[in-house]
């Protein structure tokens, strides 16, 4: 007994965009997409470990130069900073509470990346006993994003499984991988805003061995305000 | 309405002989209006209040009392009491609604609202969904009707049905035609009246039967007068009523050719108005083509839609992965320079150690050299004396 099928059901099949043709066809080029996306990371972080290298290099370099000369070597002053809000949500007055708002830093613990300028150093002003900050450095940077590193997708937070999802919403600021990313944050490139909105803010853990007193500066031995590159240590302990 | 101008052909039967079609004729467009179950509800159940009649409670009811209340303090309930005594009505509650003799609450009025107006051109809306109704056979039969032997619906019949004069001849006719299977039913099922109405000179409940519709009356109406269930009518004057008993649409009706010619003269089309209502056209329909779902799959609509989004599995489920600095499988995925980069530093840290191991080897090897150079040395010195050696040490500062 042969089946007669609706001419109409014939004409569904024939449009699905789902069909089995389709699908394989949209897989092959998924496939391919992703081989690309691999093969450039692998010769992109290639890249990158040379430049960091050098820029070390480079750095000590000019120190040694320096002391020859008897001169002194001025570091260029840092561009990034890793912002870690470590005080609660109680009791904050409205201009702080605005300002860690505005950064992103709505929870205690949470932390951001941000560029260095005038505009920025006066807002952490306003809300240095409400965080601790510093600069951090290449091995930090990598820790937070690929340990910690979640990106905002649709209004919602996903950690990053795969350089396809970065591919995806970066592709347009020549940002591909993870490589890319911690690149892009740690050098504070061109597109350094698309990679930090890209990221959603960092939610780390309670330091391991705790804090000393939160409610002194760092400079005074407690823990809030810039601590320099003394935050790589924390952000150990909070990773 | 291009239904309009393809009208579709309707059989036109004898009263007799043999039921084979003798004549054809269009189907008045009455039969394409709307069919508004809706409207024909309301307008029903609005006419249907037009033939009451009034009643109400007596004015006096349970007012022919002078009693009183008691008042405060006697133990017993402020309800007014009737007066006087020597009887057992005496004392007893009068006026209230919850008393026994008591008059009614709100008793009923004559004047109360007992007809409704309806426009009129609602009134007519109904009539041609009614009317439209009685050609559905589906909407027939869940009516009740048994109409499954008949030749066609809607039964059309020649005009000598018009002429005829005895029952009998009605009745043979109906057999004929197969409509006598709903007289039957009537028949059956004619039953006393539940309630009080069957003391109240409506004892008996019957179906409705088939409804013959004629142009003219020339016996006709007499003929099929007592056949139990059925009714006449004419063209001229459908009653909603009648053709949709209960605001229930899809009465069995037996049309004469005349009568059945006519209903395009009556209710008009939507291109020419009717004849006998003055400025009525046919009630036109919301949808033109109610079939939404053969719209929204034909060809015109589908090639025009776009991409069905596809579920993004990508980024549905909460994805969870292990730590790549843990897992090494989950780093290379995201950084597929990884393992060669732990390569160079193995290589480079081996390198560097190798090259540490030559320099300690070395500056070692110098270093037992030296001691071992230095101990001979020691023992040829020890045979010169210690002043010969400051006074040359003198002698060079000199």
């Amino acid at each position: 007994m042969s089946k007669q099928v609706p001419e109409t059901i014939k004409k569904q099949v024939k449009r699905s965009f789902n069909s089995k043709e389709v699908k394989k066809e949209k897989n092959e080029k998924r496939m391919k997409l992703l081989k690309e996306i691999q093969s450039k990371a692998f010769k992109r972080a290639e890249k990158y470990e040379k430049e960091y290298l050098e820029q070390d290099q480079k750095l000590v370099e000019l120190k040694q130069k320096a002391l020859k000369e008897g001169s002194f070597y001025r570091e260029p002053e840092p561009k990034l900073a890793f912002i870690i809000r470590i005080r609660g949500i109680v009791g904050v007055p409205p201009k702080p509470r605005k300002i860690l708002q505005l950064l992103r830093l709505r929870r205690i613990y949470s932390g951001v990346f941000i560029r260095l300028n005038k505009s920025s150093l006066r807002m952490l002003h306003f809300i240095d006993p409400y965080v601790t900050w510093g600069y951090p450095d290449v091995e930090t940077v990598r820790a937070l994003i690929y340990k910690r590193g979640h990106a905002r997708v649709n209004h919602q937070r996903k950690i990053i499984d795969s350089n396809e999802m970065i591919y995806d919403k970066l592709q347009k600021y020549d940002i591909v991988c993870m490589e890319d990313l911690v690149h892009e944050i740690y050098t504070v490139g061109k597109n350094f805003k698309h990679a930090n909105s890209f990221l959603w803010a960092f939610k780390l853990k309670p330091p391991v061995g705790g804090f000393s007193t939160v409610k002194k500066s760092f400079v005074n031995k407690g823990e809030h305000g810039n601590r320099e590159q003394y935050i790589n240590t924390l952000v150990k302990k909070m990773i | 309405m291009t239904t309009q101008q393809l009208r579709p052909i309707v059989s036109v039967f004898p009263i007799k002989g043999k039921v084979k079609t003798i004549k054809q004729v269009p189907l008045p467009s009455v039969f394409s209006a709307p069919i508004r179950p809706d409207v024909v509800r309301f307008v029903h159940t609005n006419m249907a209040k037009n033939n009451r009649q009034a009643h109400a409670v007596s004015t006096t009811a349970g007012e022919q009392t002078s009693a009183t209340s008691w008042g405060t303090g006697r133990a017993v309930a402020r309800i007014p009491r009737v007066k006087g005594s020597g009887t057992g009505r005496s004392g007893q509650a009068a006026f209230g609604n919850m008393c026994r003799g008591g008059r009614m609450y709100a008793p009923k009025k004559v004047w109360r609202k007992w007809h409704r107006k309806i426009n009129t051109n609602q009134k007519r809306y109904a009539v041609c969904s009614a009317i439209a109704a009685t050609a559905v056979t589906p909407l027939v039969m869940s009516r009740g009707h048994r109409v499954n032997k008949l030749p066609e619906l809607p039964l059309v019949v020649s005009d000598q049905l018009q002429s005829l004069t005895k029952t009998r001849q009605a009745v043979k006719f109906l057999k004929f035609i197969g409509a006598y299977r709903d007289v039957e039913k009537v028949i059956r099922t004619k039953k006393t009246r539940v309630g009080q109405g069957k003391y109240r000179n409506r004892r008996h409940v019957l179906r409705k039967g088939p409804m013959v519709v004629y142009a003219r009356n020339l016996g006709i109406k007499k003929a099929f007068r007592n056949i139990p269930g059925v009714e006449t009518a004419s063209v001229y004057t459908l009653n909603l009523l009648k053709l949709a008993p209960g605001s229930q649409m899809g009465r069995f009706i037996i049309w004469t050719e005349s009568a059945f010619k006519l209903l395009e003269d009556i209710y008009g089309s939507w291109e020419k108005p009717s004849k006998f209502k003055s400025g009525f056209y046919l009630p036109r329909p919301v949808m033109v083509n109610t079939d939404v779902e053969r719209i929204i799959k034909s060809d015109q609509v589908q090639t025009v839609l776009r991409n069905r989004r596809p579920r993004s599995r990508k980024y549905g489920k909460k994805i969870q992965r292990a730590d790549p600095y843990e897992d090494m499988s989950v780093m290379v995925k995201l950084n597929p320079y990884y393992k060669t980069k732990l390569q160079n530093q193995k290589e480079l840290e081996e390198k560097n150690k190798k090259e540490r191991k030559e320099i300690v080897d070395k500056s070692r090897k110098e270093y037992e050299d030296w001691l071992y150079f230095s101990e001979e040395e020691e023992e040829e010195e020890v045979e010169g004396s210690d002043e010969d050696r400051e006074i040359e040490v003198l002698s060079d500062e000199n």
